[in-house]
């Protein structure tokens, strides 16, 4: 059965209505998140439309993978956005491998994440509210991969964007969360800057130069299918330009692929719901950015410096997070730089010139960090919502479901054949070392990318074995150790970097300042409602099967996907033609030559399996005696549990050397924007003042001036006379 | 014909110092009605130099052509100045009347409101 | 001098002193009557001037039409009489006077010496004649004619409307 193309609407449309159904009837369905019964019905409907457009989606992949590239169907116009005389943009979609992938991604993880929300949320009495949010960060992200411009990919880019906020500040109430919110979207805003100079810089030359491209006949300036073509016929000539508008594109995607310089709200979104971290945070979302540098490949292929500068920070990235990762004790803080991690070896795939490797990472680790993070909140549920890893500790026997789970996922991640991530990792560790694209100079950078990202696999592998035997292995409960009566505060928001630990210690004092008086703070916390304390005596229980249902699915998922993936090239072939590749593919075949390709197997699996035998000896018997209190910590345990001081000086550096400017702006404007305009006034008024007593409102005085002027004028009149020699 | 010389100057002074004494009145004076008898002034004074000038300069170019229909335009605009100064006193000094009825007070000084 | 110029300046002697009377003088029947005898001498001035039915018109119209009216109002208001409205000296005094000055200077200055040597033409026959003033009024000017008369129609109605206290 054939679908028709145009059925790609109501993959679009569905959670939109989703969303709004949530949204208007939502609250009262569900009695204000009393009403358990309405509660069901409003789990099922955020489900529903979710997973109906995936099975959409399914039919018409299907019948896309049958068709060759040429037979692919043109974009779908809806109506004109904005038309203009010299431009015109339409809402349109596209369907080709690259955005029907996105979107199975999108709705296969999302429905899943949906079905587990619909478990994890259920003692939540905003219930309605989460799923609007929900259902529309995945109309966003539809739009945002579906879109055939690039301002219709900006709208999504700024809506998965503004979900993102609205669900890391879902819990409000708690300033922590609100703070992380606001970091996350103003941090992001600096991405978008990135994006928008990159567009626009683009079209602008573009156009600037239509004569030599010529102007295309419908005038979708920022359509995919209409500037990427011209632009290999201008940018060749132009590699500054090229270089300049992918770098621009990529400090879009910087933002909002949490790369190095911007990756520092990432781990603090980890302060919304659990489901929320998994499908936007790891595996949808953020994304984004890599999915962005596939799209517009073509840009990124004629600057071999841009190449370049996204493997560098691809594999810095990496290396980075990784490091930081094991300095972190709360569950979700290390599945967040692993993230991050995972991000950058992305990046380093897409830096190399091997696109569809980044895409394919983002499939297998959409698959198994989805996995991870459900898991970790299977564990959180279960566990009171404690998400120090130190008081876990031989969970496997409690949670037996949940550990095996995510036992897979951690094999996955690690790279352990012939689970998913195996093979994702290889194609990108065969790519970067294998490549002569990203070169700047005499520098082989993408080289240099792929030997870092062998020693980041090492380290993956280390620091998803330390997480795995501190919560499901050891022989300790260390739950049981505690106190009775012990304050936990702090260890439900775990805020692990040292500023905001400072903010969260003193439970009153907002260092920077973001939006909350002291006063304000402290009322804030007195209504920190999401507060459950942990006690030795203690059982965790098994979740709902809600909950394990999407954990086994997204399991068989990290184990099968890659095998199937992988399988005759089959994602490769999948995504790759499509038209426009300017690398050949020899450049990136993941075959590096001489001795690297005969032992890169070899190397990849042992760096996955040298990582995991480190841990399992540093970690068999559970929480090491040095790990225990901070005060025991190795300097370097604890730097990378500062992340190294970079969030804390940026911050600092951002938030005071942004209120300097700030202040500067105020008293440019306050004394001399505003001095310039009363001055303005001040003048007039004083004009008016002078000239007030002339209007008395007295006939008389009016005739005596009507006399000045008469005579002023007689007398002009006398002057001309006399100048032409007194004849009238 | 010294004498003849001076007349034409002298007519126009007379005029002319009329209408600077109706000027200065209208501006001394607070009374509307003394002032309106000075804007007669100034009208009567304008009239004086038209009918100077249409006695002794009535259209240099024909100065030999003896009827005297030509030479008319000088007098006609005199009875318009008249007719309109008839008229512009009966509404003026209605205008005064009422005026005075709405407010028991006739100085011009304090009739400083756009309003009645 | 001739006894054309002494007639001419003792009609212009009144001319002007009536006229500063008709400033100067606080009561204003006294100002009214000055008037009155500077529209007598006008009427005399223009006779002298050939202007016969203009004379003539001059009295009727002015001082035997207009200044009643203007009595008559004066006697209406009472603003007659010592008391009614006192004219305080003031800055305007001075202003107005000096710039009367002025302007009498600039005019005049401009006005005299031109004239001095011109000659003038000669009298014309039957130029201020009921009959050729008649003529032109009704021929070559009858369209301003009769916009004058709609004029002083519409004077005529304006002065009841804002005379009558309801209408």
């Amino acid at each position: 059965m054939d679908l028709p193309w145009t059925l790609i609407w109501a993959v679009l449309a569905l959670p939109l209505v989703g969303s709004i159904i949530q949204a208007v009837m939502g609250g009262r369905i569900t009695r204000n998140g009393t009403d358990e019964a309405g509660k069901r019905l409003m789990g099922f409907l955020a489900v529903f439309f979710v997973a109906v457009p995936f099975v959409i989606a399914a039919l018409l992949t299907l019948r896309l993978t049958n068709l060759s590239p040429a037979d692919y169907p043109e974009p779908l116009e809806a109506f004109d956005w904005i038309a203009l005389k010299s431009m015109r943009i339409p809402f349109e979609l596209v369907i080709d491998p690259l955005s029907m992938t996105m979107t199975l991604i999108i709705t296969g993880i999302g429905a899943l994440i949906h079905l587990y929300a619909t478990g994890y949320m259920a003692k939540e009495k905003d219930y309605a509210r989460f799923f609007t949010y929900l259902n529309l960060f995945i109309a966003m992200m539809l739009i945002l991969v579906l879109g055939n411009n690039l301002l219709m990919m900006f709208i999504g880019w700024e809506g998965v964007g503004l979900c993102s906020y609205l669900l890391i500040g879902f819990w409000y109430k708690d300033v922590a969360n609100a703070k992380a919110a606001n970091k996350a979207f103003i941090v992001n805003r600096i991405g978008d800057w990135g994006f928008c100079l990159g567009m626009f810089t683009l079209v602008a030359f573009l156009m600037a130069n239509a004569g030599q491209a010529g102007i295309p006949a419908d005038l979708r300036w920022f359509s995919y299918d209409v500037f990427l073509p011209n632009c290999v016929v201008l940018l060749q000539q132009n590699p500054g330009v090229a270089t300049a508008i992918a770098i621009f594109f990529f400090i879009g995607a910087m933002g909002k692929s949490a790369q190095f310089p911007l990756y520092f709200w990432l781990p603090d979104a980890m302060a919304g719901p659990t489901p929320v971290s998994a499908l936007i945070h790891a595996a949808t979302m953020v994304t984004a950015g890599v999915f962005m540098l596939n799209r517009l490949h073509v840009l990124f292929e004629l600057s071999p410096v841009a190449m370049a500068i996204v493997a560098g920070i691809g594999a810095f990235t990496a290396l980075f997070a990784a490091l930081i990762a094991f300095g972190q004790t709360d569950i979700k803080k290390v599945l967040a730089y692993s993230t991050v991690s995972q991000l950058g070896f992305m990046f380093i795939a897409c830096g190399v010139g091997a696109f569809w490797v980044g895409i394919f990472h983002v499939i297998t680790h959409a698959f198994f960090k989805a996995l991870l993070f459900l898991g970790s909140g299977a564990v959180i549920a279960s566990m009171n919502h404690e998400q120090d890893m130190r008081r876990y500790g031989n969970l496997g026997k409690y949670i037996k479901v949940t550990a095996f789970t995510m036992v897979i996922g951690w094999l996955a991640i690690s790279g352990l054949p012939p689970l998913s991530g195996f093979f994702s990792k290889e194609a990108i560790l065969g790519g970067a070392l294998g490549n002569q694209v990203a070169v700047i100079g005499d520098v082989p950078v993408g080289v240099i990318a792929g030997w870092i990202a062998l020693a980041v696999a090492l380290l993956t592998a280390g620091y998803m074995t330390r997480l795995t035997f501190l919560t499901f292995f050891g022989t300790k409960e260390q739950w049981r150790l505690l106190p009775a009566h012990e304050d936990h505060h702090e260890a439900h928001h775990a805020e692990d970097n040292s500023h905001d630990h400072a903010v969260h210690g003193d439970h009153g004092e907002d260092v920077h300042g973001f939006f909350f008086s002291d006063k304000e703070m402290a009322t804030r916390h007195a209504e920190h409602e999401h507060h459950h304390d942990l006690t030795p005596d203690h059982t965790p229980k098994e979740v709902y099967p809600s909950m394990w249902i999407p954990l086994v699915v997204l399991a068989v998922l990290s184990v099968a996907g890659g095998i199937l993936l992988n399988n005759n090239h089959l994602l490769q072939h999948w995504l790759y033609p499509h038209g426009l590749t300017l690398i050949p593919h020899e450049a990136v075949d993941g075959h590096p030559k001489g001795w690297v390709g005969q032992y890169l197997l070899l190397m990849g699996i042992g760096a996955g399996v040298l990582g995991m035998v480190w841990g399992y000896f540093v970690y068999r018997n559970g929480l090491p005696k040095d790990e225990k209190d901070e005060d025991s910590w190795k300097p370097w345990r604890r730097s990378a549990n500062a992340q190294f001081g970079y969030d804390s000086t940026i911050m600092d550096a951002g938030v005071t050397g942004g209120g300097m400017l700030a202040n500067l702006a105020w008293w440019f404007d306050s004394k001399i924007v505003d001095g310039l305009v009363n001055g303005i006034a001040g003048f007039t008024g004083g004009l008016g003042r002078l000239f007030k007593a002339s209007q008395s409102g007295y006939a008389r005085s009016y005739a005596l001036m009507m006399l000045f002027g008469g005579l002023a004028i007689v007398l002009y009149f006398v002057y001309v006379a006399n100048s032409l020699g007194g004849k009238v | 014909m010294e004498g003849s010389n001076l007349l034409l100057p002298g007519y126009l002074s007379v005029g002319l110092f009329m209408f600077i004494v109706g000027v200065v009145g209208v501006i001394v004076r607070r009374n509307p009605i003394v002032i309106f008898m000075c804007i007669e002034l100034m009208l009567n004074a304008v009239n004086l130099t038209f009918l100077t000038f249409a006695r002794f300069r009535p259209s240099p170019a024909l100065h030999d052509v003896a009827d005297p229909q030509i030479y008319m335009s000088g007098q006609m605009m005199v009875v318009f100045v008249m007719a309109v100064a008839a008229a512009e006193v009966a509404v003026g000094l209605g205008i005064i009347m009422a005026i005075f009825r709405l407010r028991q007070n006739v100085d011009v000084d304090e009739m400083n409101l756009l309003r009645g | 001098m001739n006894t054309e110029m002494m007639f001419f300046g003792a009609l212009a002697g009144m001319a002007m002193i009536s006229a500063i009377g008709v400033v100067a003088f606080r009561d204003a029947i006294r100002s009214a009557l000055c008037l009155v005898v500077n529209f007598f001498t006008l009427a005399f001035l223009y006779f002298t001037l050939n202007a016969e039915l203009l004379g003539i018109t001059q009295i009727v119209v002015y001082t035997g039409a207009i200044m009643v009216l203007f009595l008559f109002v004066i006697m209406l208001l009472k603003v007659s009489g010592p008391g009614s409205l006192q004219e305080k000296p003031e800055i305007k005094w001075f202003l107005g006077g000096l710039c009367g000055l002025g302007l009498f200077g600039a005019i005049a200055s401009q006005i005299m010496f031109p004239f001095l040597k011109s000659e003038n033409a000669p009298p014309v026959e039957g130029w201020g004649s009921p009959m050729n003033i008649g003529k032109a009024l009704f021929t070559q000017y009858a369209w301003p004619f009769e916009m004058a008369s709609i004029l002083l129609l519409i004077g005529i109605v304006g002065s009841i409307l804002l005379a009558k206290r309801r209408i």
